[in-house]
């Protein structure tokens, strides 16, 4: 049912072709991220670690062409659901993971502790403002903020416009938190499943599950509503080769061909498990806040002090960790070199420059306000998104609709646009 | 080989959504319909978008890379 293993099936198989530049360079960037992952190890070994899981992270988001916005973006073009699909696999496998780590937190959900480090975010005007404007954003930058991060080491010039307007976006919102926060934050609660309506561990592992393979059907009923062909994986013959040539093309399904989005999905959501263990759950937006705070800083503009962004936890609630070798340095910065080595290693690495100038105005338009929405939920598709609905968290429902209204709409500019 | 007479979608540098919505507009436009026609692309999610999207239209993909990180995807009616 994948379209991926269709995608090079007329192409020669790696092993035929000779080692190419790009793969010689892939050699190079593994040492010097290995390298790099041992001089932090000296002082930092658990900055180190997640560097290390961050460069999986990178690569399997590149490997699984995974996208967030095209999952909302393409159910409602085209009808395919196939990224969706893989999203939803990867969020039901987080969801035993980080369960089995929160109930070892908070055995009894019910004495009104939350699990510390679980993404359970506020639900009110917030999640919804930003789940809208975030999902609008995605759809016109052609990329979420992860999707935009590592289109930036594959060569995206316009991911890299993207990702300064997100920060430019996250910019604007540490200007205007403070106004949110007396407004609306304040006063939104964090949704945590096990702890409402005697739900416990089990109801709630149960109705998220529930509520995963509800869009699962949901999805596939659209697909199948606008006839969408699912093409045949015609097998490749692969002539008689010698010992080398044929390890070679095992590598093959690895590090040339796609990933299928469901294997993506399944290898993300186990390195979210993980990256749980050993301090928090997947986020990228806290570094990019942190930048943008950098940037005002220099600019003279004063950095407000933000009211109860620390008690928020979640991805931008980190924005405040001093010191450059942090937990959410390694994940974001850290995501890059692993999407380059897989792009290298596929011979898919390529500087691209749109040709029409408005594809530019596209990224920085949609990336300042994926920005400020990211901000504003505490989170962007990853943070708010995949990493709270397994948190049990009620809040990534609300975001996940909101962007889906949000990238309907997004969808209906980009048609307008051409 | 003679590709001189295939009409070409040149969509590089574009990416998603761009590259299937103008493949579809192309394959959706032409009256006379077309009988074959080479997409050439630099971003490869647009490897898994188009060729369903162009099948389910009753066309048949090939694809080929042509160098690093190009392809041509060769749309031929069935």
């Amino acid at each position: 049912m994948t379209t991926d293993s269709l995608s090079i099936e007329n192409s020669k198989p790696n092993a035929l072709r000779p080692t190419s530049r790009q793969t010689y360079a892939g050699f190079i960037v593994v040492t010097l991220s290995l390298l790099t992952a041992y001089f932090i190890s000296r002082t930092h070994p658990e900055v180190a670690a997640i560097w290390v899981l961050a460069n999986l992270f990178g690569l399997t988001l590149q490997r699984a062409r995974f996208c967030f916005a095209s999952a909302f973006r393409d159910l409602f073009l085209f009808g395919s659901g196939h990224n969706m699909k893989g999203i939803i696999i990867g969020m039901g496998i987080a969801t035993i993971g980080f369960s089995a780590i929160m109930h070892w937190i908070i055995p009894n959900p019910g004495a009104g502790f939350l699990p510390s480090e679980a993404h359970i975010l506020p639900v009110g005007l917030s999640v919804v403002v930003g789940g809208v404007l975030f999902g609008v954003g995605m759809v016109i930058a052609g990329g979420c903020v992860s999707g935009s991060l590592y289109r930036m080491a594959e060569g995206y010039v316009a991911s890299w416009v993207a990702i300064i307007g997100v920060i430019i976006g996250l910019g604007a919102l540490t200007l205007t938190w403070n106004w949110w926060w007396a407004f609306s934050i304040s006063n939104e609660p964090k949704v945590w499943l096990p702890s409402i309506w005697n739900l416990g561990y089990t109801g709630a592992i149960v109705l998220t599950l529930l509520g995963l393979v509800a869009i699962y059907l949901l999805v596939t009923f659209m697909e199948y509503k606008n006839g969408l062909f699912m093409p045949h994986i015609n097998k490749k013959i692969i002539p008689a080769m010698n010992f080398d040539d044929r390890v070679r093309s095992m590598l093959d399904p690895v590090f040339k061909r796609g990933w299928p989005t469901a294997i993506g999905g399944v290898v993300l959501g186990i390195i979210g498990i993980v990256m749980y263990t050993i301090h928090m759950p997947l986020g990228v937006t806290g570094e990019l806040m942190r930048a943008s705070q950098l940037g005002l800083g220099l600019m003279g503009v004063d950095v407000p002090v933000l009211d109860g962004l620390s008690t928020l936890g979640g991805c931008t609630g980190r924005s405040g960790e001093p010191g450059l070798l942090g937990h959410t340095f390694a994940i974001t910065v850290g995501l890059l070199p692993g999407a380059l080595i897989g792009a290298l290693f596929a011979g898919e690495f390529k500087i691209r420059l749109p040709k029409q100038n408005r594809r530019y105005v596209q990224s920085i338009t949609g990336g300042v306000m994926m920005g400020y929405a990211s901000g504003l939920a505490v989170g962007c598709t990853i943070g708010a998104f995949f990493s709270a609905v397994p948190s049990l968290s009620l809040s990534g429902w609300v975001f996940g609709l909101a962007m889906a209204a949000g990238a309907f709409t997004g969808t209906q500019v980009i048609k307008r646009i051409g | 080989m003679a590709d001189e007479q295939v009409p070409v979608l040149d969509v590089r540098g574009e990416i998603c959504p761009y590259p299937m919505m103008k493949t579809n507009e192309m394959l959706d436009g032409d009256q006379k319909g077309i009988q074959i026609l080479d997409v050439l692309t630099d971003h490869p999610p647009a490897l898994s978008t188009v060729p369903p999207q162009a099948m389910k239209r009753g066309y048949e993909v090939e694809i080929d890379e042509l160098g690093a990180g190009e392809w041509r995807m060769r749309l031929s009616k069935i």
